[in-house]
């Protein structure tokens, strides 16, 4: 009797302290980001003031100042938005086939140096961004594609594809030659057979190298930084910057544009997350 | 009385409505179908005189692109690497005087697209620090930038706290005159963490500058005539011991060594630093209730003194024309056109200095006239504190050198170096770098 | 069929080469030639002036280069083991979870909705000494102290950590939760049922079948880690007095503020040989535990 007590009393220690730390974490992990939405909704004097006000009141006077004009504390979001809807999605999808091309071929094929190519395909996402963003820029200048979708396009499909390569490697990898080969003997040609038979088994690895790929794009700085100048290419990341000046830093502004920058990130990492974890699982270790 | 002071107001105030309606009728040529292409300068307290394009568009016909707009260091940046690329085709760039030096055979010079009489209009002082090497590089636009004394009015309102200071330091509470009484002050005002005496600022070329000038103010120099550095000098010592000596007895906020502009600003807009050097473009926010807790409680003065002379460390915004620009006169005549009479009367109606002389006397009567004190005892400060204004050396080092002295700055100001080693390191280097540079 | 020429192989892979040729090797090769020039950006004509090993020599010489070097493998050690570490923890604890689950994952990934820059612009307010959220809290609290986090040498140095470490600890959870997931119950109930404890299971169970994930967010973390540089470029700028000066800053400043690039891509090569060293050292410990396990392709 006795021991059962505190047989359960433990237990429902070890729960109240699971639970603590659950909250603890997620406490840490939301605070700093929604301190960011609540400053978007605060008026600039309240964000500022000391000793601090912690009851907020609420205002869209930095919504509001963002959609006005130039001069009156507006920026062009809507050109922001588009071009980084434009420029990750585009890089993406291209990445994403690239990458599986890639992907395949070293799983489906045996070649004279293929770790050799493996890692030095990596070695290359490895280059520290800042280091590569003068020369990069040089480069395109010569070419013309400065201040171009094309461009930071590009730079972004060359960021994501040996991630691509690496998660799509594993998933081909576990799928049994059979099945392939039932295909092929079934009449399929080894294009209609990938696309009916391989595709569909590894969509989740697909999905969890586009998500990554996707978050990278949409939050890249140093190369947009020096590839984008105009309205018509500068990307939300770099857009952020409009809200400093030489002497100020209009934080409330900066905090409604990075909303509009979180929430559509939110939306789509929680719509394909199952397959997310489900992705990474495979494609990571089978490889 | 009272009648007259409203009349000459809106006498003011049709002044400035009468403005675009001559701007229409000054001549900027005929440049129908040239398009410029122009990189500017973003940010909210420039983009007003952006909307003027159009006006200037509709007078000649041609077109203004805007191929770029970025903040201060990020437009730096990317002029650089046009520079580096070669892709420095387009026409108007937004420029700075402190920056200008550095890109050497980018800029064509005014004084042959620009007529000698126009320039003369503008304040001789701006003029000269838009001049490297004889050539004119910009024209001045009506961003002027030299500092001033804001400070809390109800400090030097309260009986109590005049009389304690007055025990403890022998002479009278008044806004300070000298760098020294506002060394004083400050340690007197501060009760950290709740409220400090000043506050300034701590990293980049922005410490380095309130250096410069507090150096120039004993009586120091940064380079000598051949460019070699002399900041280590005693002067350079008595100046640097100043943020030394406020960081010590903590009348400064300890994290003042991060702060650049903005963080000033804001800091002094919480209403809890009592004197504030800073730059003429806060005036309005300080005062207006909307962003600042200091609201009706800010006061201007002309900047406080060192051993010999004011402090005056000073920069402006312009504009200039590219030596690729294809047609040179066009792009001069937009340069002329937005740095206009008419257009420093616009943008410096925002709150910022011009950099023409009429312009300013047509401020300060305005705001004589005018029915907002502030206003005209900012003007008032800030045309004395123009007087003093000193440009930074104009050479394309100045930079470099100040991202070599800053750490210096704040190793001494954190207390890992003393003052004397601090600055002896940071001559060094400077000196490593004029010798490389080829100037002895 | 026409007769390929090439094997199907090379041309599966062509596209990934030519991409990442033109956007990362040539570039390379031209900051290689430039570290051998003094080349400056505002002069373009310095980029033919051939200068030998010239700026090696300098930053190899440069004690201010050694410390920031110094200070990067620091960081870059404490805070890759610390994000595992946190990491571990968080996906040990979701997985215990049995409601609400997905969304709890999304909320983990939280962080990695945020551009390294906003992020960094975020935490250089929270920890700002005068109005920063951190030390309001403490003063409402009581405590009567302006705590200058990103000024003291050690508080600046914890507060780019903690930045960098709340916007990437998510992979790490993320990643081993994965593993988590993956993993078969029946070696877990049959530990249990021989009297295991439960750290004696985690320690001989768990955690072996966790290592090649854990290597995994490894690799995929010491791939960018040089995304800290625009969270420590915004927060502290590698100031004050150099305190938090890392690779990254130190060669974007002598780069672009001072234009002079050839300098900064000497430095440049450094920082990418050390990115390299960290990947494949990664790599090797990945290789080395699937093959433990028997997972090798």
């Amino acid at each position: 009797m006795d021991r059962n007590q505190s047989h359960r009393n433990r237990r429902r220690a070890l729960k109240a302290l699971h639970f603590t730390g659950l909250f603890l974490t997620m406490m840490i992990i939301c605070i700093p980001g929604l301190w960011i939405v609540l400053n978007s909704f605060r008026p600039t004097v309240e964000i500022m003031a000391k000793p601090a006000i912690w009851v907020p009141s609420f205002t869209l006077e930095h919504y509001r100042a963002m959609f006005a004009g130039a001069g009156e504390g507006g920026v062009p979001v809507f050109s922001y938005f588009r071009n980084s809807l434009i420029v990750s999605v585009t890089s993406t999808l291209i990445a994403i086939l690239i990458g599986m091309s890639g992907g395949y071929a070293f799983a489906r094929y045996r070649f004279k140096g293929k770790n050799g190519y493996f890692v030095g395909l990596m070695l290359f996402r490895a280059v520290p961004g800042v280091a590569l963003s003068l020369p990069l820029f040089i480069v395109f200048a010569k070419a013309g594609i400065i201040d171009t979708h094309l461009g930071l396009i590009l730079a972004y499909v060359a960021m994501n594809v040996p991630f691509t390569i690496w998660l799509t490697d594993g998933f081909f990898r576990q799928i049994p030659r059979e099945l392939h080969e039932a295909a092929e003997i079934d009449g399929c040609t080894r294009w209609q057979a990938f696309w009916k038979v391989e595709f569909p088994v590894a969509r989740s690895g697909v999905a969890s190298a586009a998500i990554f790929a996707f978050l990278t794009s949409w939050n890249e700085f140093a190369l947009a930084s020096q590839l984008t100048r105009s309205v018509g290419s500068k990307t939300m990341p770099v857009g952020l910057l409009d809200f400093t000046a030489e002497f100020t830093i209009n934080w409330g502004g900066m905090c409604a544009l990075a909303v509009l920058m979180i929430v559509p990130a939110l939306i789509l990492t929680f719509i394909v997350q199952k397959h997310l974890i489900a992705g990474l699982t495979f494609g990571g270790v089978k490889g | 009385m009272q009648k007259a002071k409203a009349i000459m107001g809106l006498m003011a105030c049709s002044a400035l409505v009468a403005a675009p309606e001559s701007a229409l009728a000054a001549d900027w040529g005929d440049h129908s179908g040239v398009t410029i292409e122009a990189k500017l300068i973003g940010g909210q307290q420039y983009e007003g005189l952006y909307g003027r394009i159009a006006e200037w568009e509709a007078a000649t016909g041609a077109t203004v692109k805007i191929i770029s707009k970025k903040s201060h260091f990020e437009i730096d940046k990317e002029i650089k690497s046009d520079m580096a690329a070669g892709t420095t085709n387009w026409c108007v760039g937004s420029n700075h005087s402190s920056f200008a030096p550095q890109y050497e055979g980018l800029y064509a010079d005014l004084n042959d697209l620009v007529p000698a009489d126009v320039v003369a209009e503008f304040v001789q002082g701006n003029i000269g620090a838009s001049t490297v090497g004889g050539e004119l590089l910009m024209l001045p636009r009506a961003q002027f930038d030299v500092s001033v004394l804001y400070y809390l009015k109800s400090n030097y309102e309260d009986a109590d706290k005049a009389a304690a200071f007055k025990t403890e330091y022998g002479y009278d509470l008044a806004v300070p005159e000298t760098w020294a009484q506002m060394k004083d002050q400050s340690i007197f005002f501060a009760d950290p963490p709740n409220f400090y005496g000043t506050q300034y600022a701590g990293k980049d070329e922005a410490i380095v500058g309130r250096f410069y000038e507090m150096v120039v103010a004993e009586g120091g120099n940064y380079l000598d005539e051949n460019k070699k550095p002399i900041f280590n000098s005693d002067a350079g010592q008595r100046a640097l011991q100043w943020f030394v000596d406020l960081y010590d007895a903590k009348a400064v906020p300890a994290g003042t060594t991060s702060y650049v502009w903005d963080d000033l600003g804001q800091g002094f807009a919480s209403g809890t630093v009592a004197l504030n050097l800073d730059w003429p473009g806060w005036a309005g926010f300080f005062n207006d209730p909307e962003s600042s807790k200091a609201a009706g409680n800010v006061g201007v003065a002309v900047q406080p003194m060192g051993s010999v002379t004011r402090t005056g460390w000073s920069g402006h915004h312009g504009f200039s024309v590219t030596n690729d620009c294809a047609n040179k006169e066009a792009a001069a005549s937009l340069v002329m056109f937005l740095t206009s009479e008419e257009s420093q009367l616009a943008e410096s109606a925002g709150g910022s200095l011009p950099t023409r002389s009429a312009v300013w006397e047509a401020n300060v009567a305005a705001a004589k006239a005018g029915d907002d004190p502030f206003r005209a005892e900012a003007l008032e400060a800030f045309a004395e504190g123009a007087k003093y204004a000193f440009a930074v050396p104009p050479i394309p080092e100045w930079g470099e050198s100040t991202n070599i002295v800053f750490p210096e700055l704040q190793a001494a100001i954190v207390g890992d170096k003393s003052v004397k080693e601090a600055l002896d390191d940071a001559a060094e280097a400077v000196d490593e770098l004029m010798r490389e540079s080829g100037y002895y | 069929m026409t007769r390929r020429r090439l094997p199907e192989w090379f041309v599966l892979l062509l596209p990934a080469i030519i991409v990442i040729a033109a956007v990362v090797l040539i570039p390379l090769l031209f900051s290689l030639y430039s570290s051998f020039t003094p080349y400056k950006l505002t002069r373009p004509s310095t980029l033919w002036k051939w200068v030998g090993t010239y700026n090696y020599e300098k930053i190899l010489s440069d004690a201010k280069f050694w410390a920031a070097f110094g200070r990067t493998v620091l960081f870059l050690t404490i805070v890759l083991n610390l994000e595992l570490l946190l990491g571990l923890g968080i996906a040990l604890m979701m997985n215990k979870v049995t409601w609400g689950q997905r969304t709890l994952r999304t909320i983990l990934m939280f962080p990695m909705m945020f551009s390294p820059i906003l992020v960094g612009f975020q935490f250089k307010f929270i920890f700002n000494d005068n109005i920063g959220l951190v030390n309001n809290v403490l003063q409402s609290m009581g405590f009567d102290a302006a705590l200058p986090w990103l000024v003291d040498g050690k508080l600046a140095m914890f507060s780019i950590m903690f930045a960098e470490i709340w916007m990437s600890t998510s992979v790490f959870a993320i990643l081993i939760l994965a593993g988590l997931f993956a993993m078969p119950r029946d070696p877990l109930e049959a530990a249990k049922v021989d009297g295991c404890t439960p750290w004696q299971s985690f320690r001989h169970i768990t955690l072996p079948f966790l290592m090649p994930f854990i290597y995994i967010a490894m690799t995929i973390r010491s791939l960018d880690v040089a995304r800290a540089y625009d969270i420590v470029q915004i927060m502290t700028g590698g100031g004050p007095a150099r305190r938090t000066e890392l690779l990254w800053t130190l060669m974007s400043r002598t780069g672009y503020v001072d234009a002079r690039m050839g300098l900064a891509n000497a430095m440049g090569y450094v920082s990418i040989i050390l990115s390299i060293l960290f990947t494949i050292y990664f790599f090797r410990k990945l290789s080395a535990a699937r093959a433990e396990l028997g997972m090798a392709g």
